[in-house]
């Protein structure tokens, strides 16, 4: 993409040198241009020159015959020239638009980095990474989190429920001595008349010291 | 004696304790209006001939569109709290709640679901129940959107699971923010609907507690029932296999006769 323009720079100066080549030339300095450069006023040149020539040859009807023709294929090739040149001119505008927007474009940056409307298509999702509540997870890892959250759980009822049935006496205690019994009992009183907090805390300190002396 | 019965567990609260059987929000949707429990069923349980019933739990899914009060109908039953900030659920969430319904053991798991679009996909993978779970469709007694929604809430459910075994019951929720005739309204609405998905219909406010307990116990009692029943069922289709003496009693009293002289059983269950 890089070469074109720099063509098209080259032909520019050849054009600005063929056009002082032309002032220098007169009229007959259309006639030796490349076909491509041409304007319509070399056409224009053209015809005044084969005009003159035609005039020369005096008016014989053949000479005026081939007159109309020569006019209608001048006509044909200005028109041509003239068409020609618009859309190159068309074509020249279109690229300096599009040379402006791609320097715009680099100006401000890659698009990724940008931020700016990139067009994903239907069904994406742009995510901000600088964003500390973007979505990161799939929805995979949330379905394992919430089992093992559920798993979890339902194993902490259990132990509750468990704890409960001690607590109320309904399972006796391991190994249950003279002093287990106390314990025990202790407990019945307690699951029977959600009592104070000073006793609990004494229950607890109980169980505490059992199992402490069970363990040593 | 109680210790017999509850081997698994210790004695559950006293307001967990379902003796009779638990009556109806509106005559007008209801799942059955009889008052008592089957005679086959007191029978079992007076017995303690309820086999496994006791160690079983039952599934109970709460569905509906996001903050029409699921989670806080849930936390006033289990933990008779209300919380008036909102947390919308994530994905999906339990409860246990243990009961004793005509003496034997009897435990609910309440299936919590999210309501918001974006978990639909995690919390349909928790609709499914093995024998029919009860599906609760709870929508907000002040938007009606909620009430529409409900039919495709529960399309989605019973997409999961063989439509005539489970109970469906329809639940509007923050019936303190209405009164007199918009109550009515919205009450006349909702049992139109309940009528249409062949549901038990009740009004409930979680805020004030309002017929919160008496609903569960609705829905514990009839899941209670049902099992019992279809655990009857199942242990004198054994007997006849085996072909003992049972076999001509069994013809003469099948239960599924009884079944189909209850007024109201509305193909289901």
């Amino acid at each position: 993409m890089e070469e074109p323009p720099l063509r098209e720079e080259e032909e520019g100066e050849e054009e600005e040198e063929e056009d002082a080549e032309r002032d220098e030339a007169g009229p007959e300095g259309a006639l030796g241009k490349s076909p491509f450069r041409l304007t319509a006023e070399d056409v224009y040149d053209i015809s005044y020159v084969m005009g003159r020539e035609l005039m020369a040859l005096g008016s014989d009807p053949r000479v005026t015959q081939l007159q109309f023709k020569i006019v209608r294929v001048l006509e044909m090739l200005e028109a041509l020239v003239s068409e020609g040149n618009l859309a190159v001119e068309e074509l020249r505008m279109e690229r300096d638009s599009l040379r402006k927007e791609v320097e715009g474009l680099r100006r401000v940056g890659p698009p990724d980095s940008a931020g700016g409307e990139v067009n994903l298509g239907p069904d994406k999702v742009v995510v901000d990474l600088t964003d500390p509540n973007r979505p990161r997870f799939t929805l995979q890892e949330l379905r394992d989190v919430l089992q093992e959250r559920n798993r979890l759980k339902s194993q902490l009822l259990v132990a509750q429920e468990e704890l409960q049935c001690y607590k109320s006496g309904l399972f006796p205690l391991p190994r249950e001595g003279p002093r287990g019994r106390r314990e025990k009992d202790a407990l019945l009183a307690r699951a029977s008349n959600a009592s104070s907090s000073k006793e609990e805390k004494t229950i607890i300190k109980k169980l505490y010291n059992y199992s402490n002396k069970k363990h040593t | 004696m109680r210790s017999s019965l509850t081997p698994l567990g210790p004695p559950v609260s006293r307001d967990r304790v379902i003796a009779s059987f638990p009556k109806w929000y509106t005559p007008e949707a209801c799942l059955q209006l009889k008052e008592h429990f089957h005679g086959h069923v007191s029978a079992a349980c007076q017995r303690r001939n309820t086999g496994t019933v006791g160690l079983r739990l039952s599934k109970v899914v709460v569905v509906g569109d996001l903050y029409v009060g699921k989670t806080s109908l849930i936390y006033r039953f289990c933990k008779n709290v209300f919380d008036r900030d909102y947390k919308a659920t994530i994905g999906v969430d339990f409860e246990i709640e243990r009961f004793e319904i005509a003496g034997i053991p009897y435990s609910l798991q309440i299936w919590d679901t999210a309501g918001q679009e974006k978990f639909k996909c995690i919390a349909s993978a928790y609709y499914r129940g093995a024998q029919g779970p009860v599906i609760i469709t709870a929508f907000d007694l002040t938007d009606v959107q909620t009430l529409e929604h409900t039919r495709q809430w529960l399309q989605d459910a019973l997409r999961e699971n063989e439509a005539n075994s489970c109970f469906i019951f329809l639940v509007g929720t923050k019936k303190d923010l209405l009164s007199g005739a918009a109550c009515e309204q919205a009450e006349a609405e909702a049992v139109h609907m309940a009528n249409q998905m062949q549901a038990e219909y009740w009004s409930v406010s979680a805020k004030t507690g309002e017929n919160v307990k008496a609903f569960f116990s609705r829905v514990a009692a009839l899941a209670f029932e049902q099992s019992v029943l279809q655990d009857l069922e199942r242990r004198n289709s054994a007997q006849l296999q085996v072909g003992d003496g049972d076999l001509i009693r069994m013809e003469g009293s099948p239960p599924k006769s009884q079944d189909s002289k209850q007024p109201s059983s509305l193909g289901c269950c």
